[in-house]
C-alpha cells in the first residue's frame, strides 16, 4: 500500500503519540483549576434564560433550539436535560457550569483543515439532544447537571484561560454544544472580539435561526453525521436526519468551515451502498472539498456486543469516497494510518502527515501545496478579531 | 420549616390498635384498590396527624386482610428489611408527598419492628426533599432521608425501551419499597401516579418523554429493582391535581382528602386516572385521551402483567 506507516516511522512517531494520548485521553481534572463540588450539593447557579423558545398557555413553553422542539410543562425539563421551565419562563441550568476544561489538539475535535497544530481550549456542560447508544462521553453527555461535577467557568474566564494557554481557538465539545447554546454563544462572541476563535463540535441537530445567529461568532464547525439512514438516526440514536443535512446545506451557505465526521459502526451504517448513497449526497450538495472523516467505532455505553470497526472497512469507505471524487477523505481512531494525512488533490504529494493527534510534516504554505502551488481549502490563519463598532 | 422528623420518629408500638375492618382477602388474578377520604383530614397546608395514621391503618388492613394494623405492618414487613419510602417532591409543598403521611408510615415500620435506621425517605434531589419539609438525615440515628442526587449506578441497566442508571438507594440499599407518589395530572403521560413515580429513580428520565411517556414507564417499572422490591403503594390524595401537572398549579388542584392504597401499582393507577378524569368531568374539561395525554402507560404495564388493569377485577373499597 502506498505511503503505508512503516515500522520505523512508527517506531520513531510512537513516544510522541503515546504522549498525546496521554494527556489528550481524558478530560482535564477539574479540581487541578476549580474547586469542584457535585452540583447536586452545591448552591443553585444563577439562571439563565433561553435565548430561542415560545410561550405557551399555562406556563408551557416550546423550545427553539434544536428540531426536536420540546414543548415543556411548568417544572419540566426538555430531552436535553439541563433546561427547565419555571413557571413559564425557560432557563439554561449549565450556563458558565463546565463539566469539562481540557487544552486538545485541534486536530482531536476533528479538525484537519483548521489551524493545524493549534490547541483548542475544550469545554462541555451536561446533556445531549440525542442519546447515541454508541455515546463515547455519556457520563456527561447523557446525565442532568446535578449528576455531574461541574464549577462554574464563565465566558470571560473562558477567554481569558485560552488565550493564557496560547489556544487560538475555544471548543465547544465532548457532549452537545447546540444544548449549552448560551454559554457557547457569550463565550463565542466575547472571544471574537477578543482574536480568540470558537469551534462547534456538533451533532448538527439545530434550528436554523440559532445556528445562523451562532455562526456570526464561529471561526469553524464540525458535524457529525452519524448516518445516512432516518431509521438508523431514529433507532441509535434518538433523533432525526433530514435536520442535519439541512445543517450541513445551510453552514454551505453560510460560508463557514465545516467537516464531517462519520462514525461507522460494524452492521450498522456500514454498508458500501450507504456509504455511497452518502457521499454522493456530500459531492452533490456540499462539494467535494469538505473534508470527511471516517472513524473508528469502539464499544460503548449502550452497545458493547460489537466489535472495534475493522480497520479494512474504514478503508473501504474511503475508497469509495475518493473514487466518486471527494478530496479529502480521513480515516479516524486509527494512529498512525495513512488515511490521517492530508493529501494535494491536484499533485497528488502529501502536505500534511499526521500521527495520532499530532502534526509531524506540514508542507502547506500560505494555505497552498508546497509542491504544486495548488490550494488546499481551509482555515489556515485566524480571521482579525470582530472590531467594536463605535456609534 | 423543615419538620423535626427525628423526634416524630420515637416507636409508638403502644399506638391504640384501629377499629377492625372488614378483611377482604386479594386474590393472583384480582386487585384491590383501597380508597379512604375524610373530610378535614387536610385544613388549609395542616395535616390532621391523627386521622392521617387512622386512615393509613385502616387502608393496611384492607389490602393485607388483617384485622388489626400490627398484624398488617408485619405481615407486609420484618425487621431485616431495609425499607426504601419513595416519595414525589417535584411539585414543591404545593403537590408533594405530605411529610406528616410518611410519618404515619414509618410509625407503621415500627410497629413491624423496622428498626429507624433501616428506613430511608428517598426522591431524586435531597434539595427538593428540604424543599417540602423533609429533615435529611445522612448516617445519623434513626430514619434516613435523603436523594440520590448524584448517586446513580455506573452501569446502564437496559429493560425493553429504556436503559438507565438506577439510584444506588434503589440498588444497593433498599430490600423492599414503598412507592409514595401523589395524585396528579401529568403534562406528558397524562397522570403521574405510581407507575410514574419511578422516573425519578433513574438518571436519564428525560429521555422517556415521547408518546406519552409510553412503553418507557411500563418497561422501567419491569424492572426487577422495582419489580420484586415493591411490596405497597400508598397515593397521597390529600391534595391532587386534576389539570395542569405535574408543576404545582392552584388553579387545577383540588382537596381529595384522601388516600389510596394497594399493592397493585396497575390498578392503583387504573383507579387514581378515573378519579383525576371525574374531576375533569365535573369542572368540564375534556378527557385527557381527547386533549392527547391518554395515560396508555397504564394498559401496557398491564399488558407486561405488572399488576390488574381490568376494572371488572379490581376491587374497590371505599372508607
Amino acid at each position: 500500500m502506498k505511503d503505508f506507516y512503516s515500522r520505523r516511522k512508527f517506531l520513531r512517531d510512537a513516544p510522541l503519540c503515546l504522549c498525546a494520548l496521554t494527556f489528550s485521553s481524558k478530560f482535564t481534572r477539574l479540581e487541578n483549576w476549580f474547586e469542584v463540588i457535585p452540583a447536586a450539593f452545591a448552591a443553585e447557579p444563577p439562571l439563565k434564560e433561553v435565548k430561542f423558545y415560545r410561550k405557551l398557555d399555562d406556563l408551557r413553553i416550546e423550545c427553539g433550539i434544536c428540531p426536536k422542539e420540546c414543548k415543556i410543562a411548568d417544572s419540566e425539563r426538555g430531552y436535553c436535560g439541563n433546561k427547565e421551565n419555571r413557571k413559564g419562563t425557560y432557563y439554561t441550568l449549565v450556563y458558565s457550569q463546565a463539566c469539562a476544561v481540557h487544552n486538545d489538539p485541534i486536530e482531536k475535535k476533528p479538525l484537519f483543515h483548521y489551524l493545524p497544530g493549534t490547541n483548542a481550549l475544550s469545554i462541555a456542560t451536561a446533556g445531549c439532544n440525542f442519546e447515541c447508544k454508541f455515546c463515547q462521553n455519556w457520563q456527561i453527555a447523557q446525565f442532568r447537571p446535578e449528576q455531574v461535577e461541574s464549577t462554574t467557568v464563565t465566558p470571560e474566564q473562558v477567554v481569558k484561560m485560552a488565550k493564557d494557554q496560547g489556544s487560538p481557538t475555544i471548543a465547544y465539545t465532548y457532549s452537545e454544544p447546540v444544548v449549552f447554546y448560551e454559554y457557547m454563544y457569550d463565550t463565542a462572541r466575547l472571544g471574537r472580539y477578543q482574536g480568540i476563535g470558537s469551534v462547534m463540535i456538533s451533532n448538527g441537530y439545530i434550528k436554523e435561526e440559532p445556528l445562523v445567529e451562532l455562526c456570526k461568532y464561529l471561526t469553524a464547525v464540525k458535524i457529525d453525521l452519524k448516518a445516512f439512514t432516518e431509521r438508523f438516526y431514529r433507532e441509535t440514536c434518538s433523533g432525526e436526519l433530514k435536520p442535519v443535512l439541512d445543517t450541513l446545506e445551510k453552514l454551505k451557505k453560510i460560508g463557514i468551515w465545516y467537516e464531517i465526521v462519520v462514525l461507522i459502526v460494524p452492521t450498522l451504517n456500514d454498508s458500501e451502498k450507504e456509504i455511497r448513497e452518502m457521499s454522493e449526497w456530500i459531492k452533490k450538495r456540499l462539494g467535494c472539498d469538505v473534508p470527511v472523516h471516517f472513524t473508528r467505532f469502539h464499544p460503548m455505553y449502550k452497545i458493547k456486543n460489537l466489535p472495534p470497526t475493522p480497520v479494512n472497512t474504514l478503508e473501504r469507505a474511503r475508497k469509495i469516497a475518493q473514487e466518486l471524487g471527494l478530496h479529502y477523505v480521513y480515516i479516524g481512531n486509527v494512529p498512525g494510518h495513512e488515511g490521517e494525512n492530508t493529501y494535494c488533490p491536484n499533485c497528488k504529494k502529501m502536505v500534511i502527515r499526521r500521527t495520532g493527534f499530532l502534526i509531524i510534516e506540514n508542507r502547506l504554505k500560505a494555505g497552498k501545496c508546497s509542491f504544486c502551488n495548488y490550494p488546499i481549502p481551509g482555515v489556515w490563519e485566524m480571521p482579525p478579531a470582530l472590531q467594536v463598532k463605535k456609534l | 420549616m423543615s419538620l423535626p422528623l427525628l423526634s416524630f420518629f420515637k416507636p409508638n408500638v403502644e399506638a391504640k390498635e384501629a377499629s377492625p375492618v372488614t378483611v377482604t382477602s386479594p386474590s393472583g388474578d384480582r386487585a384491590q384498590v383501597v380508597i379512604l377520604q375524610q373530610q378535614g383530614i387536610l385544613k388549609g397546608d395542616t395535616v390532621d396527624v391523627n386521622l392521617i395514621k387512622k386512615l393509613l391503618n385502616q387502608g393496611v388492613c384492607h389490602v393485607t386482610g388483617n384485622s388489626l394494623p400490627s398484624g398488617a405492618w408485619k405481615e407486609l414487613f420484618t425487621p431485616k428489611d431495609i425499607v426504601g419510602i419513595k416519595v414525589n417532591c417535584l411539585g414543591g409543598k404545593g403537590i408533594s408527598t405530605h411529610p406528616e403521611l410518611v410519618m404515619a408510615v414509618v410509625e407503621g415500620l415500627r410497629i413491624a419492628g423496622v428498626p429507624g435506621s433501616n428506613i430511608i425517605i428517598w426522591d431524586r434531589l435531597t434539595n427538593e426533599l428540604e424543599a417540602v419539609g423533609y429533615k435529611v438525615n445522612w448516617q445519623g440515628e434513626g430514619v434516613r432521608c435523603f436523594g440520590t442526587d448524584s448517586n446513580y449506578e455506573q452501569e446502564v441497566e437496559e429493560v425493553g425501551s429504556v436503559g438507565s442508571c438506577f439510584s444506588s438507594i434503589l440498588s444497593r440499599q433498599c430490600t423492599a419499597l414503598i412507592n409514595m407518589p401523589v395524585l396528579k395530572d401529568h403534562d406528558l403521560s397524562g397522570v403521574s401516579l405510581s407507575l410514574k413515580n419511578f422516573y425519578g429513580a433513574i438518571h436519564n428520565p428525560n429521555k422517556y418523554h415521547d408518546n406519552n411517556c409510553d412503553p418507557f414507564i411500563a418497561d422501567l417499572n419491569s424492572h426487577p429493582l422495582i419489580r420484586k422490591k415493591l411490596r405497597l403503594i400508598i397515593c397521597d390524595g390529600l391534595k391532587g391535581m386534576y389539570n395542569g401537572g405535574p408543576g404545582f398549579k392552584p388553579h387545577g388542584s383540588w382537596a381529595f382528602q384522601g388516600i389510596i392504597i394497594s399493592r397493585d401499582p396497575v390498578s392503583l393507577d387504573r383507579i387514581g386516572c378515573e378519579i383525576i378524569e371525574e374531576k375533569r368531568k365535573e369542572k368540564g374539561l375534556p378527557s385527557l385521551k381527547e386533549v392527547g395525554r391518554e395515560p396508555k402507560h397504564i394498559t401496557t404495564a398491564f399488558k407486561k402483567g405488572l399488576g390488574i388493569g381490568d376494572m371488572k377485577k379490581i376491587e374497590v373499597i371505599r372508607s
